[in-house]
Parts: C-alpha cells; structure tokens; sequence
C-alpha cells in the first residue's frame, strides 16, 4: 500500500489511477491515448470495431466503449485524462460528461453549478 | 546572473483554452476569469521576463503510462502544442533556449533530481491553457519557457515535499546561470475540482483559501500533507497543487501577494495569483483573498 494513499478509500466515488490498475488497462487507456492523432481517430469513426480489436480491447472493455459507458470506464480503469481525448472525437464535452457520471442529466447537473450559462 | 522575479499560480483548466480560441473574453460567464488576468499580463509586460518556468503536468498526451515520468525537463527551441484530440490551436510554437534548459538539466541532476529529459516533443494544455492569457503571442512569444513536467495523474506521485524541494532546487539551477536573464516561475493546476467518478463536481472553496494562505505563510505545512489528504480537501485532481508547492519551493521565505482572483464558475475553482519576494501581514492578505472572492 502506498502511504501517501492511506484512507483514500474512505472517500467515495473516487478511483486512485495507480500502477496496479495502469497495468491491468494499458490497452484500453492506449486506445484512448491515441485520439489525439488524426489517423488513429479517423479510421475509428470509420470502423469502430476493427480499431478496438486492433487495440487489444477485451469484450467488456468493448462493450464499455460501444455503450460510452463513462462512469463503468472509470470504474473498470480508465484514466479519465485520455477518456476526455475519446469524448472529443465523440463530441461529448466534459461538463456533459461529468453529468453523465453523476447520473443527472447535463441541465440537472449545470444547476448545481454556481455559473450554470458558463458552457 | 538569472534571478527570479516573482511567480505566478494559475490553473490550467482546458476549457480556457477552448473559450479564449473561441473569443468570448467579454461573455458574462468567462469576462471574471479573463479579466482576471489582466492584471498579471500587465506586470510581465512591465517587468519583462526572459523566461517562465512552468511546473505543469502533462494529460497523457505527450507521455502514455508504458513509460511516464516522474519529472522531465523539455529542451529545445520549439515546442508544438498538442492536438489533444479536439485538433491543433492558433497560437505559435512555445519558444526555448537551449542552453538555460540544459543548465538547469544539469543543475537539477547534479542536485540529485534525476530528471527525464524530452525533446521535439508537443507540449498539452498543462501550458498552453493559461499561457496566451499572461503573454502575447502575436506574431510569436515575447520570452522562452523551462517546461518542468510533474506526475500528478499515475500514482505513485511525487510527494508534496518532494515537489517542494524540485523548487528550491531550480532556484539554486536559476541563480547558478551567469546570463542575467529574468525569470518568473509558474506553478499551474487546481485548486479544488474533482472531475472523474460520482464525486465528480466536488469543490472545497473554505479549503481553496486555506491553501492560499498556507502557501503564502506556511507552505512547510503543504509539504506534510499526504496525497490523499489533497483528495479528500479539494477533490481527487486537486492533488496536482503539489506543483504550486514547486513554484512556493522556488521563492524566498517571505512573499507578499500583488493579485488573486478566484472564481469557480462550474467545475475547477479557477485561481490567479501573482507574488513578489516581500513582507505581508497575514491580515492584509486575507482581506485581499475575501475581496477577490466577493
């Protein structure tokens, strides 16, 4: 155990992007890494299914992508810095993103914000 | 001889970068935040700095996780800024200077900061969000960066302390180069915001300000604080403040502040504060922390 990490499971909703979960999702996090080339993006807009099993995705990984499954992403060990380059391709903002994971729909969500017009 | 001149913390909040390349400085919603900035862009424009050091961190878009480092330096003339995913910005190549980068390379590993060192690499918005809000870039920048990139994304991270000595240790590399350049260090990132999981949305402003004035008067205090004490005050991305403890690191005991402005609009508690080497009450600070909130 990390003691820097000590108690950070007392905190809820919150999933610590470590080494143990980078190794086990290194693929997946890849094949959200590599939306920030245009190639890579294009030829996934084109064939989605030939580029996650190019990329080594396992079938919940899949699933998880197919679904734009943010927070089971997140859970499943997505780090969420590369999953935002996936949201732009499928032109998703963060703040609609960020709705998604509370589970409010994106207007819910922005009135819970103190400059709810700032989009 | 190059001394530091002041620093300046700034978030690093990707959207700025997004509302400023789309012109709404004068929207209601961003007009507090870019206005904010004025008053900082209007000290370099007097003060003149050759360079900024920036404590940043890299989004996983220059680096992945099969090999990320800890700390790494950027040396070159150039740096592109990144596609991101959303495409490439209008705004010039970051500039360098090689042989300031390379001083300060061997300043730090000779100080025992073993560094990654990266070139002809593209460079996120951990610089390029709050950048063209304190420097011009018309037709290209007026002075070069010390790109200093910082973990705070795969853990384990850096300690606070450790962050905090990286800054002090790029005092010692600054004040050893005999050019007499003038340099501000630039600590970027928070404050409070968490944006991954069903905490997502969390902010801590009590806290936000607390950190403030510890970083200004107690900052030995932030070096003793565990990482997930970070998370649990000012949500799980608040972590990365460790990089204000390099900018803090980087200063003299006793710093008087000239600007703040906070202003959390949505997610990120979107901070601006611009010190000086100089004595400061604590009082007087407060007050100009509560005014900037207001």
């Amino acid at each position: 155990m990390n003691p820097q990490l000590k108690g950070i499971e007392e905190i809820g909703g919150t999933y610590a992007f470590d080494i143990r979960t980078s190794n086990k999702t290194l693929k997946l996090n890849r094949f959200l890494w590599k939306m920030i080339g245009s190639g890579w993006r294009e030829r996934y807009k084109a064939d989605p299914e030939a580029v996650m099993q190019e990329a080594g995705l396992n079938d919940t990984e899949k699933d998880l992508i197919r679904r734009q499954d943010w927070l089971g992403l997140v859970r499943h060990g997505a780090n969420f810095f590369v999953l935002e380059k996936f949201a732009r391709v499928v032109r998703k903002t963060n703040l609609e993103v960020y709705a998604i994971m509370r589970g409010e729909s994106f207007e819910e969500f922005m009135q819970t914000r103190r400059v709810p017009e700032s989009r | 001889m190059a001394k530091i001149i002041g620093c300046i913390g700034t978030s690093h909040v990707p959207t700025i970068g997004v509302a400023y390349d789309k012109g709404r400085q004068a929207d209601p919603a961003w007009a507090p935040l870019f206005d904010g900035y004025k008053p900082v862009a209007q000290w370099l424009a007097e003060k003149k700095p050759d360079v900024l050091v920036f404590f940043y961190n890299d989004h996983a878009t220059t680096f992945f996780f099969d090999m990320y480092p800890t700390f790494a330096l950027g040396v070159g003339e150039r740096f592109p800024i990144a596609d991101e995913g959303a495409g490439l910005r209008n705004l010039p190549a970051i500039k360098g200077n090689v042989d300031l980068q390379a001083h300060i390379a061997e300043s730090l590993v000779n100080d025992e900061f073993d560094l990654t060192i990266f070139q002809e690499k593209p460079i996120d918005h951990g610089c390029a969000s709050p950048l063209p809000l304190l420097w011009p870039h018309d037709p290209d920048w007026p002075g070069t960066l010390v790109p200093i990139a910082i973990n705070v994304l795969q853990y384990p991270l850096p300690t606070a302390k450790r962050c905090y000595k990286l800054g002090q240790a790029v005092r010692r590399a600054v004040e050893s180069y005999p050019e007499d350049l003038k340099v501000v260090i630039v600590g970027t990132g928070g404050l409070s915001h968490q944006i991954h999981g069903e905490r997502t949305g969390f902010n801590n402003e009590e806290w936000d300000l607390e950190f403030l004035r510890l970083l200004q008067f107690e900052p030995e205090k932030l070096t003793q604080m565990t990482h997930a004490d970070y998370v649990r005050l000012g949500g799980a991305e608040s972590v990365e403040q460790i990089m204000w403890l390099a900018m803090r690191g980087a200063m003299p005991e006793k710093i008087r502040k000239l600007h703040q402005n906070y202003y959390l609009a949505t997610t990120t508690a979107m901070t601006l504060v611009l010190y000086e080497e100089g004595e400061e009450a604590p009082e007087t600070a407060a007050r100009a922390t509560a005014d900037a909130s207001a």
